[in-house]
């Protein structure tokens, strides 16, 4: 297959061939990609974030997470509790 | 395997139409989630998350289990492979951790829902269908679900160590 067949098939269709230097890996260098890079650095800070306020509500992270405040006189949400197993 | 072009060309159809069709269900509830946490329409707030708890089990999981099986098929059954590209392997992170904390959500919907459908003679919204929860959520989850249609339609370049290693053996094996 030439260059400009192997352009044409990309344009039509850019996943049939991915392993064979067309399409999305046409001259890819060897080494990790700067975007994997980032991709990574931040999702590894999510996953610390999320950690660290699971920590800091004494691991809880249930309905009651997010609430503005708590409601003495109400209902106290607690994490895989429904409301309805919270009644007498 | 690899799939037939016939066959390949179905399962990609069911995959971008359960993918894309949660992106939008997840616009849909970010709309609920909006009006349930601003409304002054008690009526409004309560209908917003019985309708969201609905939404979560009917049509948000099914659409995530849906675009994760398909995207399974799609990438076994073609040369892209599940471990072959970063974008692919990416793209399968975002897609489990989404649908993982949707499942673990339906639990606070449930609870959400259950104070909704409370009956009482106050015409005021409930303290709890204050909380910001759902508009966290469903924030998030469009924005990981727009990083993942971004990946899928880009497909930044990049293969694993993995799939390198695998056609250094591949290319020895075929030298003479």
């Amino acid at each position: 297959m030439n260059n400009l067949s192997r352009k044409l098939c990309f344009v039509v269709d850019p996943t049939p061939f991915p392993d064979t230097g067309t399409g999305a890996d046409r001259g890819a260098p060897a080494g990790t990609p700067r975007w994997v890079k980032v991709f990574g650095i931040v999702a590894l800070v999510v996953v610390v974030l999320f950690i660290v306020v699971l920590l800091v509500g004494g691991g809880e992270h249930g309905p009651g997470r997010h609430s503005p405040s708590s409601d003495p006189g109400g209902h106290t949400p607690t994490a895989g509790v429904s409301h309805g197993d919270q009644q007498p | 395997m690899i799939m037939t072009p016939r066959l390949r060309k179905l399962a990609l159809t069911v995959h971008v139409t359960s993918s894309v069709g949660w992106v939008g269900a997840v616009v849909g509830f970010l709309a609920l989630a909006v009006a349930g946490l601003t409304s002054q329409d008690a009526q409004l707030v309560r209908a917003a998350y019985l309708a969201m708890e609905l939404t979560g089990w009917f049509v948000l999981l099914p659409l995530a289990v849906a675009s994760l099986l398909t995207g399974l098929v799609q990438s076994l059954g073609t040369k892209w492979g599940l471990f072959r590209h970063y974008w692919v392997l990416a793209k399968l992170l975002i897609n489990v951790f989404a649908t993982i904390v949707l499942l673990l959500y339906t639990q606070t919907l449930g609870f959400f829902a259950d104070v909704a459908a409370e009956t009482t003679s106050s015409s005021a919204v409930p303290s709890e269908l204050r909380s910001p929860s759902a508009v966290l959520h469903s924030g998030l989850a469009l924005f990981l679900l727009l990083v993942a249609t971004v990946l899928a339609v880009y497909k930044p370049r990049g293969v694993t160590p993995y799939w390198q290693r695998k056609q250094r053996e591949q290319r020895a094996l075929s030298q003479p």
